[in-house]
């Protein structure tokens, strides 16, 4: 059984597509907001980091992930857009298997897996409604698809950064 | 005499088996073990007594074979005797012996070596029995596959996460923890420097500091700065690695090893000033180096390599 198991499906897209999916929101924020002071800095950057994650989320295959779309409603939250209902059920469902859970078998989960999990689950988005195994495949989906941007990134900046 | 513990049918002994229960030794083998467990086989009434004496001396061949478990009394033919014939007279009801009594005890003690010596078990063992040390709850069964998965998943992390060579799971999935921390902060900070932020962000780093960073002649003006950056700096590394990087890149900083900035500063402006531990170096692509003094040279974090970071 542990065998069938053996190939998660970790894979993701190549760079060029995440580079397209960030450059594709990189040039929708200049047109929306042309080149602002430096008071707003703050808030540009903000928006640069969102059009990060959010390219990020698109490129690394939509909603075929728990996390990417957790993002991509977090973002369109953002954006007045009202879409919770689904998010707070799925809230509520994990809350309520986890007491049936532990009614049936108190001491059954490893306490000190679960305690870490806590912790991981904050950082990964969409991670309040999953189950730790399920959390692990997220969130080594989602550190591919980080490192991945990071790289696009890096690359953006070596690029068009002046001599 | 009682040596051999295998299933090896001789076929000597046969006919002799042959005549009180016309069956064959595979037969006879096949017949235990397909028998649910041997505890309730073995509180069978004894069977009469009836012809025991003709048996003696081919039974004892015979049971020489057929025996599985360490028998209790070796050394008296008679009860070896008995114990065979308990172990093989279950389905069968084979003529106990004269000691009704001495069978019955032992044949208990067979039951309590049965049931005992797990590892002495045939393969052909009916699925009841678990594993050694294990129930067949469902309950338990389900845990240890989730247990399972959950051990598969974290290798797979670790091999994606560098510094994965920890053995510990709770000190595994802080690493992993922390790497994605690291990787969100990566994204935070690359996402500053970018698109003509450097003009803001030098700007900033104008109104923040004091006194610019950029084109200062004055040295003086540069290490009070610069001292006052590198106090708060070393004071925040030595708790967390994480919120040093965030007030660094507040200021619009970013630390990289010497050697690294002194090509960078080289191809750009002619260094200032003398470098001491290491050197913090603004994001935007003016170039002017602060030192930063801080006994942790082993730490470095920088924007642009791939993230290697090397906690102190």
């Amino acid at each position: 059984m542990a065998s069938a198991n053996k190939t998660i499906n970790t894979d993701v897209p190549a760079k060029d597509i995440f580079a397209l999916h960030f450059l594709q929101s990189l040039s929708n924020l200049r047109i929306q907001n042309p080149l602002n002071s430096p008071e707003e800095t703050t808030d540009r950057v903000k928006k640069i980091k969102m059009a990060a994650y959010i390219s990020m989320a698109r490129a690394a295959g939509g909603t075929n992930r728990l996390w990417s779309r957790a993002l991509l409603r977090r973002a369109s939250k953002e954006n007045n857009k009202i879409n919770r209902f689904s998010r707070r059920k799925r809230k509520v469902t994990w809350q309520i298997s986890s007491e049936r859970r532990g009614r049936r078998s108190s001491n059954r989960r490893a306490p000190v897996v679960e305690e870490v999990a806590e912790r991981l689950r904050n950082f990964v988005p969409g991670g309040g409604g999953m189950e730790t195994s399920k959390l692990m495949e997220e969130t080594a989906h989602y550190i591919k698809c980080l490192s991945m941007q990071v790289k696009v990134m890096q690359c953006l900046v070596d690029g068009l950064s002046p001599k | 005499m009682n040596s051999s513990s295998l299933l090896t049918p001789s076929s000597s002994s046969s006919p002799h088996l042959q005549s009180p229960a016309t069956f064959d030794h595979d037969d006879f083998l096949h017949h235990i073990f397909s028998s649910t467990p041997w505890p309730s086989v073995l509180d069978d009434a004894p069977p009469p007594t009836s012809d025991i004496a003709g048996f003696h001396h081919h039974d004892a061949d015979s049971r020489n074979q057929i025996t599985m478990m360490p028998l209790p009394s070796h050394h008296h033919p008679n009860d070896s005797l008995f114990n065979g014939l308990s172990a093989g007279s279950l389905p069968f009801h084979l003529p106990q012996g004269s000691g009704g009594g001495q069978s019955q005890s032992q044949s208990q003690a067979t039951a309590s070596t049965t049931t005992g010596g797990t590892t002495v078990q045939p393969q052909t063992k009916p699925k009841v029995r678990a594993r050694r040390g294990q129930a067949t709850d469902p309950h338990s069964i389900a845990e240890r596959l989730r247990r399972e998965r959950i051990a598969e998943r974290m290798k797979s992390l670790q091999e994606l996460v560098p510094n994965g060579n920890k053995t510990d799971k709770a000190s595994m999935l802080d690493e992993i923890i922390d790497y994605v921390k690291f990787l969100q902060l990566q994204v935070k900070v690359l996402s500053m420097s970018r698109l003509g932020g450097a003009a803001s962000v030098s700007s900033q780093i104008s109104e923040d500091a004091g006194g610019s960073h950029e084109n200062t002649s004055s040295s003086g003006e540069n290490q009070t700065a610069a001292k006052m950056t590198e106090h708060q700096v070393a004071k925040l590394m030595e708790e967390d690695m994480g919120s040093a990087m965030q007030y660094l890149q507040g200021k619009g900083l970013c630390l990289m090893p010497i050697s690294l900035a002194s090509t960078i500063s080289s191809a750009t402006c002619p260094p200032r000033n003398p470098f001491v531990g290491d050197a913090a170096v603004p994001l935007s692509p003016n170039l002017s180096t602060t030192t930063i003094a801080n006994g942790n040279a082993s730490s470095l974090v920088t924007v642009k390599d791939a993230p290697s970071v090397s906690k102190p």
